[in-house]
């Protein structure tokens, strides 16, 4: 049906005359377009009988005045069992040449949590990663936030979560890229199809080389998905999502133009409840449980960015992934001072885990000072007292690295899974001595030490 | 009187109907440098070529309400307002010569070293559709520069995007002229895109090359300093849609973009006059997209062909953590750091080995390089950090262990050094190297083993005690209510 003509073009941004049917707000229109194909535009704006709207595709070749016909929903994703094993672009079309026999669609936008729905009770999680169980330990529905600069190693952590926690669960899962690499979303197809694991897992890809609209819908129809595993299927959900970050960054694109005012760095104002509006969703209820892995892209190696520190205080916990560590070579590159969990609490973890993380912390802070003590006096002048803390913090930092079993390509050797108590006694024999004769740089790249 | 009035309204009617081409031609009503906006031009398409008259050619940039924003990317005598602009109804192409190889070609298909067209064209389509996730394959055959610090250290692979950073006069370029000269008789066709550069520089590099035979299976698209903003910004999506037509033929193909710091400037100068709201350092919202959708055209694709990427961009003062330089680190897949300090040093090439990275690793290497090419680096990483720390240190106080590490890891960074064109194949950088690490004099670096770690049993004991002291086993997650027994 047609509805209204398109009146202006440049690549994000179609406006159409409407004649006088009602649109409103994430309707899609389509154009017929001479070659038999159609074009989707998704409504952003309504002004009268002007409306925005944002291309699903290019607009190469795209003309004024064409006519513009109502789809008369909304963007949807399946809502059945077929998604399991499946893998689907932003828009909830199967990528992977297979046919789709849908049975039920919903649209990606619906699902809103009352205040009452939500389960904040969960299980503790181990991740068998040393330094997240270690200085932020996860529990089940937690949303644990995986911030880090370009090329420190957020992609690798993200896959060895994957590696551990899905496969040791064996729970549900949905994997969402946004506007990361198209090689790496491969890889990890390919992976999970060879170890037969993909028949648990949902994938939605909106990759780097797709559009701003691409991307920034990804998120929704992953999160359809996950919602279809908690509330029709009662599950336990395993959600990552790499990276969120992409998501507010096309949405930045989009507003821009769509014409709207930036705030600080050409971000949308409305930057927050953007983000709410995704974040708000992932959360547990009755019916099952949304644990979720975000990997933060942090743009410019600036942490105070809106849009990180947005994303962040929606966070049960971070961590935090450092250049300076990653530049010495010591993977995960896991800046200790700024990784946080809401678990690190007495009540929650216990005083034994408590103690030590304040007191490796106490250590680690201590051996920044020294460092800049030793790079200007050498490291006779200290005392021996720091000079001990300077040596068993050293050995701390190295104990912190860890094989990964998806790196093994780069350190050659395979990877680790270590259980929180061989992690407890480890650290508590490093701060109390029982190591102090041991060179340090045996403390590199093991799991637990002696085993 | 108003049967008059229809007429002649349906007579023009008539006459906009039969000749479709009516509202395919408009005027210029401002001119602002290359971007110009024209009234009338009412059916164009998006990105549709345009001339202004004989004078200038430019594509659609916009279509507005009552206007249309015209870039113009090549242009013969100043356009005036008032100029009449035709449409041509088709999509702006590049041209490129079937010929181009041993050439410098520019994006109109143009032999610039004699100035002529060539013979034999095609045209191009600027951007095709991102190759599909599922028509990739993995990235697992190594792309040999013949400089050890790289193949050994930070490998490439054939499909990967390999980030080349670094201040001016660090030996950006001069390491993608190596990676291109070394693959002499390895089937690979090479572009080397230069934006922005100087004429002169551009002709230094083509001598460069044809002297060592490298031209033969080369071709230079160049984008000079003195032509539109436009052509720079779309000449390396061109390189890559020529690098696309021979990789689906299934050959492998490396692509140097000589660099993408100058590509971002050009595009945010574009975007600003469009009038586009600028965000982070004033470029526009989408320059992250604007390198994704270029970088990501790198792949191995399915048939077998493959397109490596090797961006260049050129940092201030050594930091790679501005905007740019880490959206573009973000894309590719690792990033070969150059460092000024390093190369005032003498070490050549000037790899940052500690900020470098490859996120393919192992993969893209031979068995025998990857062995011990992991183990080089994480000693020489070591190396690298604990000679900051005994920098000032008394060397006779030194435990041998460290003393021997320290000098092997010396030992290692000499080793590296090599000159330009002075490709090393990988059989000779594994034995150099394995027997640099197996050296007699210096003990092997052995995996930890329980007995060594065995302590003193009464502070063990003592630390257990401490362990147990104060805290209450109830409050704790059922894993590790009893330290584990050892």
């Amino acid at each position: 049906m047609r509805v209204g003509k398109i009146i202006s073009i440049s690549e994000l941004n179609v406006e159409v005359l409407i004649d006088d049917a009602k649109v409103s707000y994430h309707d899609l229109l389509r154009v017929p377009l001479p070659n038999g194909g159609a074009l989707r535009l998704e409504v952003q704006e309504v002004n009268g009988r002007m409306v925005k709207t944002i291309p699903l595709g290019s607009v190469i070749g795209l003309k004024k005045g064409l006519d513009v016909e109502s789809v008369g929903e909304g963007l949807s994703a399946e809502y059945s069992d077929q998604i399991l094993g499946r893998v689907f672009d932003s828009y909830g079309d199967p990528l992977d040449g297979r046919p789709l026999n849908s049975v039920h669609r919903r649209n990606v936008y619906d699902r809103d949590l009352d205040f009452n729905e939500i389960d904040i009770n969960g299980d503790v999680l181990w991740t068998g990663i040393k330094v997240l169980d270690f200085f932020a330990p996860m529990q089940k529905g937690y949303k644990m936030g995986l911030l880090g600069g370009a090329g420190v190693g957020k992609t690798v952590l993200i896959k060895e979560l994957i590696n551990n926690v899905y496969k040791g669960c064996n729970s549900n899962s949905v994997f969402v890229g946004v506007g990361e690499r198209s090689r790496e979303g491969k890889e990890l197809y390919d992976e999970m199809t060879e170890a037969d694991l993909l028949d648990k897992m949902s994938v939605v890809f909106g990759q780097m080389g797709e559009n701003s609209a691409a991307r920034s819908k990804a998120v929704f129809s992953g999160l359809t998905l996950a919602e279809y595993l908690r509330d029709v299927k009662h599950q336990d959900v395993l959600l990552f999502i790499d990276n969120i970050y992409r998501f507010v960054q096309a949405a930045s694109e989009i507003n821009a133009e769509l014409q709207n005012m930036p705030i600080e760095n050409g971000y949308p104002a409305s930057i927050e409840s953007d983000v709410a509006e995704v974040e708000e969703r992932i959360n547990s209820t009755g019916n099952g449980s949304i644990t979720s892995f975000q990997a933060i892209y942090i743009p410019a190696d600036d942490l105070t960015d809106v849009a990180v520190q947005t994303i962040s205080s929606h966070l049960d916990g971070q961590i935090v992934l450092d250049r300076k560590v990653a530049e010495k070579g010591l993977y995960p590159a896991i800046d200790v001072f700024r990784t946080r969990s809401n678990m690190i609490d007495v009540e929650k973890i216990g005083q034994r885990h408590y103690h030590l993380v304040e007191e490796t912390i106490r250590y680690l802070a201590r051996y920044q000072e020294l460092e800049e003590i030793i790079a200007v006096l050498g490291i006779e002048e200290l005392s021996a007292a720091d000079r001990q803390i300077f040596h068993r913090a050293r050995k701390l930092r190295n104990y912190f690295t860890q094989p990964m079993f998806v790196a093994e390509n780069f350190t050659g050797i395979p990877g680790k899974f270590v259980a929180i108590g061989d992690v407890l006694n480890d650290v508590e024999n490093i701060l109390n001595g029982v190591y102090d004769s041991v060179d340090e740089d045996k403390f590199l790249f093991i799991g637990a030490i002696g085993k | 009187m108003n049967d008059y009035m229809n007429t002649i309204v349906n007579e023009s009617i008539a006459r906009i109907k039969q000749r479709e081409n009516s509202f395919n031609s408009g005027r210029v009503a401002s001119v602002r440098d290359y971007i110009l906006e024209v009234t009338g031009l009412e059916s164009v398409g998006y990105f549709e070529e345009v001339h202004v008259g004989a004078k200038a050619v430019g594509y659609v940039n916009q279509i507005r309400e009552n206007s249309v924003i015209v870039a113009v990317v090549s242009q013969g005598s100043p356009v005036y307002v008032g100029d009449e602009v035709t449409a041509t109804g088709r999509e702006f192409m590049a041209t490129f010569g079937k010929e181009s190889k041993g050439h410098v070609v520019d994006m109109f298909g143009r032999d610039l070293l004699n100035g002529k067209r060539f013979e034999q064209t095609m045209a191009v389509r600027i951007e095709n559709p991102t190759t599909p996730i599922m028509d990739r394959t993995a990235v697992n055959r190594p792309m040999r520069t013949g400089i050890t610090g790289i193949d050994m250290l930070y490998p490439i692979g054939r499909g990967q995007r390999q980030l080349i950073i670094g201040d001016k006069k660090t030996g950006k370029t001069q390491l993608c002229l190596d990676a291109i000269v070394n693959q002499k008789g390895q089937k690979t066709l090479c572009i080397y895109i230069a934006i922005g550069r100087t004429k002169k520089g551009v002709k230094e590099i083509y001598r460069e090359l044809a002297r060592r035979g490298a031209m033969d299976y080369t071709i230079i698209l160049a984008a000079n300093n003195d032509d539109k903003p436009t052509v720079l910004s779309l000449t390396p999506y061109v390189g890559l849609a020529i690098a696309e037509l021979y990789m689906k033929q299934g050959l492998d193909v490396l692509v140097v973009i000589d660099d993408l710091k100058r590509h971002a400037d050009v595009y945010r100068e574009i975007a600003l006059r469009v009038g586009k709201t600028p965000g982070r350092d004033a470029y526009p919202a989408d320059i992250f997209y604007t390198h994704s959708r270029l970088l990501e055209k790198g792949c191995q694709y399915k048939n077998g062909g493959s397109i490596t990427i090797l961006p260049i961009i050129e940092t201030r003062g050594g930091d790679i953590t501005d905007y740019i330089s880490t959206n573009v680190i973000s894309i590719t897949d690792g990033q070969i750091v150059l460092s000024k300090k390093n190369f005032d040093k003498g070490q050549k090439p000037a790899i940052d080995y500690g900020l470098s990275v490859s996120r393919l690793g192992g993969a893209v290497q031979d068995p025998a390089v990857k062995k011990i090419g992991a183990k080089v680096r994480r000693e020489l990483l070591s190396y690298l950090e604990t000679r900051e720390i005994y920098e000032l240190a008394n060397t006779d106080e030194m435990s041998p262990e460290l003393k021997a590490k320290l000098q092997r890891g010396q030992r290692m960074l000499a080793a590296l050094n090599q000159y330009k064109f002075s490709p090393i194949p990988a059989d000779q950088m594994v034995a150099t190297f394995t027997a640099l690490v197996a050296q007699p004099e210096q003990p092997k670096p052995q995996p930890v083993q329980t007995e060594q770690l065995q302590a003193d049993p009464a502070v063990l004991k003592q630390s257990e005690e401490v362990a147990i002291h104060g805290f209450d086993d109830a409050t704790l997650p059922a894993d590790y209510r009893k330290p584990a027994a050892k």
